[in-house]
């Protein structure tokens, strides 16, 4: 790695779903730690393929995804999954186990470090209960541990989301549309939930489908077209109607 | 078109009612001589037999021990089995198929045919019923635990399994607590069903209140007979009304 603060580092990733056009044409993108880096585009620019690849789900047919030194883009297996370890999701439908509690559902964060035997008793140390409830905290639902998932609002479980990602101690959280089935009141909420987790060194990539979040809490903006990176900029101090061209007359931003 | 097809499709099925009714011998007549005498048992079956009482109570207890212990059995070799068995849980596609297959092939076996060469092997008696029921149960339970872990929503697992957790822990914690009321209720009702299963067991000679009905039958004592079929009506209704109420409250 050519930097210390550079966690991820994508360069020239091309994919082809055959006989469709190129999912990603040619993307590189590099993400530094403690930066917080908006995917913008429409849908079709190649933003969940992007996301498939920096995780591993997707082998790129060209290019490679370096994460945190793990060549991502090349392994399988036990490899694989220890490379995930460093990389924490959260996906537009939170993905929680209904039926365990909030906090249970932070421990998920837990398991690959926990020991088996643990696991199976549903007995994780104190160390980790303690941590978990720590993350409930941090993105302020404490109240909530013993709250069952599906008992939760949508924006709360967004939030017991990122309380999992940051229990797995994650050097990155990669969060695909996590808005985007959001009332506006809990987007910001889980927006800002997301930027607490920026405070303490964790890089977020979060792919946005709205420009104004985007230039309101990320601190870059990378926007996709047809595969390939058309602005990548800061976000501060950037007007939002020069971004909103990207998206073309009929594929504007849902409001 | 239509009408041809609609034409001979009534000849096909008229044709295989007769052909039915023929081979299963059906002959009404027959029924209607038998009704009487199965009238006059009727009469002297009254009053039931109490006599033995403590046996038939005993006998009814096994059977519902044999179906206790052979659902239980069922249960815990099908754990294994039905994730195995489960497409979107599988190892792989070479385990999925094979697993598959053993289960339709223990699920098509009655365990009242498993318990009648059992009682070949390991002699007359209850033990022989309970294998009977664990083998056949087995391949019935882990299907329908393998059916219910494929309906469950996919998310929870990816994310889950995103962590880097094995597959085991990721199984254990964010699938288990899921499917785990499913699994319980279809469990109780294979109790439920292997009580009145097991009622019929002891024909075969694998134990429990069926063999003293076979007796009874066999030996044409009426009241007896009255007295079984009371016990066994009793302890049916019983068994499927806590069944019920328990799966009612894993909703």
């Amino acid at each position: 790695m050519s930097d210390a603060t550079e966690v991820i580092r994508a360069s020239g990733l091309a994919k082809r779903y055959p006989p469709r056009v190129d999912a990603l044409a040619d993307v590189s993108l590099v993400v530094h730690r403690g930066e917080f880096v908006a995917i913008l585009g429409p849908s079709g620019a190649g933003k969940t393929t992007l996301f498939r690849c920096l995780t591993g789900l997707t082998r790129p047919d060209a290019g490679a995804v370096n994460v945190r030194g793990h060549e991502v883009s090349a392994l399988r297996g036990r490899a694989l999954r220890t490379a995930r370890r460093e990389v924490a999701l959260i996906f537009q439908q939170f993905n929680l186990v209904r039926r365990l509690s909030a906090l249970q559902n932070v421990l998920v964060g837990r398991l690959a470090d926990a020991p088996t035997w643990r696991v199976l008793a549903r007995r994780f140390s104190r160390a980790d209960r303690e941590h978990a409830l720590r993350c409930l905290d941090t993105v302020g639902l404490r109240e909530k541990a013993d709250t069952r998932a599906d008992q939760l609002s949508g924006g709360q479980q967004q939030r017991v989301a990122i309380a999992r990602a940051l229990a797995q101690d994650a050097r990155v959280i990669l969060a695909d549309e996590p808005v985007a089935s959001l009332d506006p009141e809990s987007a910001a909420t889980v927006l800002e939930c997301l930027r607490t987790a920026v405070a303490t060194g964790v890089a977020v990539v979060a792919s946005l489908h709205q420009v104004p979040y985007a230039c309101a809490y990320a601190d870059r903006i990378v926007a996709l077209r047809d595969g390939r990176v058309v602005r990548d900029v800061h976000a501060a101090g950037i007007d939002p109607r020069t971004l909103e061209h990207i998206y073309g007359k009929n594929g504007g931003p849902a409001a | 078109m239509k009408r041809v097809r609609f034409v001979l499709a009534v000849v096909l099925l008229a044709a295989f009612y007769a052909a039915s009714w023929h081979l299963a011998k059906v002959e009404p007549g027959k029924l209607l001589t038998g009704l009487p005498k199965m009238a006059g048992w009727a009469t002297k079956a009254w009053p039931p037999a109490t006599d033995e009482l403590p046996i038939l109570l005993q006998r009814t207890a096994e059977t519902i021990a044999m179906a206790a212990i052979g659902t239980t059995a069922a249960a815990l070799l099908a754990l294994p089995v039905c994730v195995l068995a489960a497409r979107n849980v599988t190892p792989s596609m070479a385990v999925y198929y094979p697993a598959r297959w053993f289960l339709n092939a223990l699920r098509g076996v009655d365990s009242f045919v498993f318990a009648l060469l059992f009682v070949a092997a390991v002699g007359l008696g209850p033990f022989a019923g309970v294998l009977g029921i664990a083998l056949h149960t087995w391949g019935s339970t882990a299907k329908l635990w393998a059916e219910a872990i494929e309906n469950i929503p996919p998310g929870p697992l990816e994310a889950a399994a995103a962590t880097g957790a094995s597959r085991v822990k990721v199984l254990a914690f964010a699938l288990f607590p899921d499917v785990a009321p499913n699994m319980a209720s279809v469990g109780l009702f294979w109790w439920e069903f292997n009580v009145r299963a097991s009622t019929v067991l002891g024909v075969v000679g694998a134990g429990g209140i069926g063999q003293e009905l076979k007796n009874s039958m066999d030996l044409l004592l009426f009241p007896r007979l009255l007295t079984i079929i009371v016990l066994i009506l009793v302890t049916v209704t019983v068994i499927d009304q806590a069944s019920a109420w328990l799966r009612r409250r894993l909703e």
